[in-house]
């Protein structure tokens, strides 16, 4: 067995690593170089994953572990290393691949931006830490290195931070997320609390929860494995912690590709997959995973229908489609899960980075201000079709393949779920139909002179778009490549699958269809809906009155709580610390008054300090 | 448990060699007295410095090697594998085991890191006498590598006053600064104190166990008897003696007159190197004539306790009297006397089941050295460009020399006991020692002593930030002193990143029944 690049895989996230500190180093001086030091980074990460992935491609399963020991503290002791498992060789594409296309498209997105550097500087920084994230072997590795992401996050979406909005939107995503991030700590403890020999590496967390050994009871393998999906929920934009995802958008849109879209969020799916055993040992764990993933997706994609804002549709897509993956998890198909994570990158990576391009040409978000563009920016309106039509679902292309493993799946295990993937999947191909059709047939609205972008922006969308047809073709019905060597076990039951193909199809096409009907030929009124039920349209558009549900009932009374705790502290705390910090003071006045400056005084200071000692000490004897 | 008598050997060449270290170190020096004679008055004594260094590099290639050397032979015949194998010299005087060669390379490391900041700062304006400056800096090294390698109490003050008196000499080099020959002369007296208090000690052990060899004394504490009131007597005025080269409150008062006296290098030395050595052989006193001859006894209890009572006390009143400090150098020496309470405690706190702390000890120091030095490195750049001490001396220095200043944070945050310095795993390590020997009220105070500190400690970052001194210029960062920066820097956040090795490190080279009982089964 050739292990050969699984050995230098924790070169992987250090190209990326290196990259930050010499854009660090660097500070401000020189643009281009910020562009050159980040993208190289990248592509060096990306050609080692492409290596690893097909040293493990080539024969079956491998597993290649490898650590050091980081602290030992008494009876336990805390480990750092990496693994690469099939899994983990094909994240590492996945994520190394967006992060250099997005690398190179930055390079003329953001042309001009007098941050640039510290924007390619943030991105290798990220770049690192979802690389780490991957290659983590145990749990709290995972949890630094998933915190880490946060962080970057954080940045990325501030990072215009002159606009309130984008201050706005970073705060919510990080402390929305961090909600989460509670429950995987908990999840860690706990996990850190009953694990044999506090173990917290997946190997053993596999090894204990396979096949329900009951070495952990199995009230305690619910709640940890809810926790920790929790701590996806969070991450990856489920609901109800789903609203920070569509603000996050304030992000620059690179941001919203890589990490909005492919990569980060897509963590939360992968951390349920990377634990699946867990899961798997509690049969409650699951339908909530499924059910939440499946309500998300049908919630989400109604909320899209309503929006106006070009990236805001795409994010609510992103969550819906996360819902899917979500869905197929908790319905027990880690393929399915992982297979839509794996299409899904690329093509919605390449929707995101396509409205980019746009938003590049016209400078605007709004599709009711758009129009016609397809005409003047060809390669985008073609590579943004084929993105839309993966995403809706329409065969050959990617995600009609992955759509259907899940659905399926669904049709076999949860009839309920089947109905709503499908309802879901009509939805999605509505609102996608809607805003091409917006944007890039009819009349041109905006004036000025509109032309398309430059070729390190097309490019990277021609090469996603190769992705978005054909990456659906590692796993079909009638071959199992991806799903042999994912799970290493013979692939699913895909009988019944050729009905649900002909159902998502037909379901996708109406869709599209649909949008056709009223956004082109105007066949049905665009105030069909809107005339006759403005709540519906008005509830959607607000998004279910989520945000101002969260205002109302949680941010209001914690203000409330926060301001009588704020009392507390500053009258209760402060006045302590004010006590003890007015000792200290006092305390310090004294020794300073012994410290004269004359020797004699020292000695003498020396000699009574020795017999307090003596009395002190000895006295005891004495006295007691 | 039985004592065996050792014959007076002849010293012979082979025992020589197990000095090597210590040798080298003397000639160089005598060889750098004769150089600095012939060579013209008008030529430069830096290349004294490098010499200097040069002694300091091969000595401590030696001991590496004998440390190395001595865990790899094979053990004599009938020799148990915990004692090892530690040579002893000089009728049992003289010992070299895992213990002194850690403690030796700590040494032996920091002057190295001393010599190269003098090299960058020390200039023939201020010390007229630049060959002596660095000629004199060996036998002081000496005198601390004699320390711990002593296990007779008389060769133990032998090296001690070798370091004390060359060290006296050191603080006054500034010879046209009053301050200086105040600084000198006011060490001279605390210095007198010191030995005096020491000496009134020893003879109280002589008197008690007919001894001077502390493992003899260790064995003859088990029977005192009626001379156990003798014992304490012994301990507490050792305790003083060494509470006052180590800086400990209540004797630690004379550190901020001399630090701010001495040349800054000097200071370095005095607060780390100088320190180091007098809790090195406190801590093996205390553990093996307190604990080895009574552990049954009260006198183990009371020893550990009053130890821990100086740790206290140096914490309170040295991270206390910092407060209202604005003098970098009296801010560092009352930073060192706080540092020294934490020192204290590993070596308080006693012996739990077979397990001393060592490695808590051993490490805490490893980092001390390096902050330490860094903060001091740092100072001598920034005291020679502004031209006074003071803490605003720091104004603005984050856009003044930006590098320095990162180095500067990760100084103070390591001072301060924050994550992700060698500081904050240092403390933690203690902390948790002394928790798990259930010596828990020690345990608030070395925490709220620390939070305590962050008031001073954070004063230097924000001057470094916020503060200006209306002067913008570049300050200019000697390459040498630059290297020590760099260095110390770079060890204190590895040893915050990767604690581990450290104290595998320690553990692999020492043994408690070896180096601190001096057991000879």
């Amino acid at each position: 067995m050739n292990t050969m690049f699984s050995e230098i895989a924790w070169l992987i996230p250090l190209f990326p690593f290196v990259a930050f500190l010499l854009l660090l180093a660097s500070g401000r001086s020189g643009q281009g170089l910020g562009v050159t030091i980040g993208t190289v980074g990248s592509l060096a990460s990306l050609v080692l994953s492409i290596l690893v992935l097909m040293e493990h491609m080539s024969d079956g399963s491998k597993y290649y572990q490898d650590g050091f020991k980081w602290i030992d503290l008494g009876s336990f002791q805390l480990n750092i290393g990496y693994e690469v498992t099939n899994l983990s060789a094909l994240m590492l594409v996945v994520v190394t691949a967006v992060s250099f296309l997005v690398n190179v498209y930055s390079a003329g997105y953001m042309k001009g931006d007098e941050r640039i550097s510290t924007f390619y500087s943030y991105i290798a920084l990220f770049t690192f830490s979802m690389l780490g994230l991957v290659l983590a072997d145990n749990m709290l590795t995972l949890y630094i290195f998933w915190e880490l992401v946060g962080v970057c996050s954080f940045l990325l979406v501030g990072f215009w931070f002159t606009k309130p909005a984008a201050r706005a939107a970073a705060k919510k995503a990080f402390i929305v997320t961090r909600i989460g991030d509670a429950g995987l700590l908990i999840a860690i403890l706990l996990l850190f609390w009953y694990m044999p020999d506090h173990a917290l590496d997946f190997v053993r967390i596999e090894n204990v929860f396979e096949g329900q050994s009951g070495t952990v009871a199995a009230g305690v393998t619910t709640l940890i494995a809810i926790l920790i999906f929790v701590g996806a929920v969070g991450k990856s934009g489920q609901f109800p912690l789903h609203v920070w995802l569509p603000d996050a958008m304030e992000g620059p849109t690179p941001i919203s590709a890589l990490i909005h879209a492919a990569t980060m969020v897509a963590a939360g799916v992968y951390l349920v997959a990377r634990t699946f055993d867990i899961f798997q040992a509690s049969p409650a764990a699951m339908e909530t995973v499924a059910y939440v993933g499946g309500f998300t997706a049908l919630f989400a994609a109604t909320i899209g229908i309503a929006q106006n804002d070009i990236k805001r549709i795409l994010a609510y897509s992103t969550v819906s489609q996360l819902g899917y993956m979500m869905m197929a998890l908790g319905l027990g198909s880690l393929t399915g899960g992982i297979f839509h994570l794996f299409t899904h990158a690329f093509f919605k990576a390449l929707l995101f980075l396509g409205a980019g391009s746009i938003i590049h040409a016209v400078h605007t978000q709004n599709i009711n201000e758009m129009g016609g563009l397809g005409s003047k920016m060809r390669i985008t309106a073609w590579t943004f079709g084929i993105g839309a039509l993966a995403l809706s679902g329409i065969p050959p292309f990617s995600g009609f393949w992955s759509k259907d493993a899940i659905l399926t799946t669904a049709l076999h295990e949860n009839p309920v779920l089947f109905v709503v993937g499908i309802i879901a999947a009509f939805f999605t191909s509505f609102y996608m139909a809607r805003l091409f059709f917006l944007v890039f047939t009819g009349r041109p609205k905006g004036e000025g002179r509109i032309h398309e972008s430059s070729l390190t922006m097309t490019i990277p969308l021609i090469i996603l778009a190769v992705f978005a047809i054909g990456a659906g073709f590692v796993e079909t019905p009638w071959n199992n490549t991806l799903g042999e060597w994912l799970t290493g076990a013979a692939g699913a039951d895909h009988s019944g699958s050729g009905l649900v193909m002909v159902v998502s199809t037909a379901v996708g096409a109406l869709g599209i269809y649909l949008g056709w009907l009223v956004f082109v030929k105007g066949t049905i009124a665009r105030d069909a809906v809107s005339s006759r039920a403005p709540w519906l349209v008005g509830l959607l558009e607000r998004k279910y009155y989520i945000d101002e549900i969260y205002a109302a009932v949680i941010v209001k009374p914690l203000r409330g709580l926060g301001s009588l705790l704020n009392a507390i502290d500053q009258y209760i705390i402060d006045g302590i610390i004010a006590i003890i910090g007015g000792t200290a003071v006092l305390l310090g006045r004294g020794g300073i008054r012994l410290q004269n400056g004359q020797v004699q005084t020292y000695g003498l200071i020396t000699v009574l300090g020795l017999v307090i000692l003596i009395i002190a000490v000895v006295g005891r004897r004495f006295w007691s | 448990m039985q004592v065996v008598q050792q014959q007076l050997q002849p010293f012979t060449w082979s025992d020589a060699a197990y000095l090597a270290p210590e040798w080298i170190l003397i000639v160089v020096a005598i060889a750098l007295v004769i150089l600095d004679l012939a060579m013209p008055r008008r030529m430069n004594r830096t290349v004294i410095g490098w010499l200097t260094l040069g002694g300091l590099l091969t000595s401590l290639g030696f001991v590496i090697w004998r440390l190395i050397d001595m865990k790899g032979a094979p053990l004599p015949e009938g020799v148990n594998a915990q004692l090892g194998n530690t040579i002893r010299l000089f009728g049992d005087s003289y010992r070299i085991d895992g213990f002194s060669s850690l403690m030796k390379i700590i040494f032996l490391a920091a002057a190295v890191l001393i010599v190269l900041i003098s090299i960058g700062t020390v200039r023939s304006k201020e010390i007229p006498n630049k060959g002596e400056f660095y000629y004199l800096l060996l036998p002081a090294v000496v005198g601390a590598m004699v320390m711990v390698s002593s296990s007779d109490l008389i060769t133990l003050y032998v090296g001690l006053e070798l370091l004390s008196i060359t060290t006296y000499i050191l603080v006054g080099m500034r010879k046209y600064i009053v301050q200086s020959a105040e600084a000198a002369f006011k060490y001279v007296v605390t210095g007198g104190i010191s030995s005096a208090l020491l000496l009134f000690g020893i003879s109280y052990f002589y008197g008690a166990s007919g001894s001077t060899n502390l493992g003899q004394i260790g064995m003859k504490a088990a029977q005192a008897g009626d001379l156990t009131p003798l014992m304490y007597v012994g301990f507490f005025f050792v305790l003083a003696g060494f509470g006052i080269k180590i800086a400990a409150a209540p004797f630690h008062l004379w550190a901020a007159d001399v630090y701010q006296g001495a040349p800054t290098p000097i200071s370095a030395f005095l607060g780390v190197i100088s320190k180091a050595a007098a809790l090195a052989v406190l801590f093996r006193i205390v553990q093996n004539v307190g604990l080895l001859g009574s552990y049954t006894k009260p006198i183990a209890d009371d020893v550990n306790l009053a130890v821990l009572i100086m740790a206290a006390a140096a914490m309170i009143a040295g991270t206390t009297a910092a407060l209202r400090q604005h003098n970098m150098k009296r801010l560092l020496a009352l930073s060192g006397v706080a540092n020294a309470g934490y020192l204290l405690v590993p070596v308080g706190l006693g012996l739990s089941g077979l397990h001393t702390y060592v490695g808590e000890f051993i490490f805490y120091l490893v980092v001390y050295l390096f902050m330490n030095i860094g903060a001091f490195a740092v100072l001598s750049v920034i005291s020679k460009a502004a031209g006074h001490e003071e803490l605003k001396g720091f104004g603005g220095l984050y856009y003044r020399a930006p590098w320095t200043a990162v180095a500067t944070i990760v100084f103070v945050l390591s001072l301060a006991g924050l994550p992700i310095t060698g500081g904050f795993f240092g403390k933690l390590f203690i902390l948790l020692g002394a928790a798990q020997a259930q010596n828990y009220w020690i345990v608030p105070i070395m925490v709220v002593t620390s939070v305590i500190s962050y008031y001073f400690y954070f004063g230097i970052i924000r001057q470094m930030f916020m503060r200006s001194t209306g002067d913008d210029q570049e300050i200019a960062v000697p390459g040498t002193t630059g290297i020590v920066i760099w260095l110390s820097a770079a060890a204190v956040v590895a040893l915050g990143v990767m604690p581990g090795a450290v104290m595998d490190f320690v553990y692999k080279y020492f043994s408690i029944a070896a180096d601190m009982l001096f057991l000879y089964l």
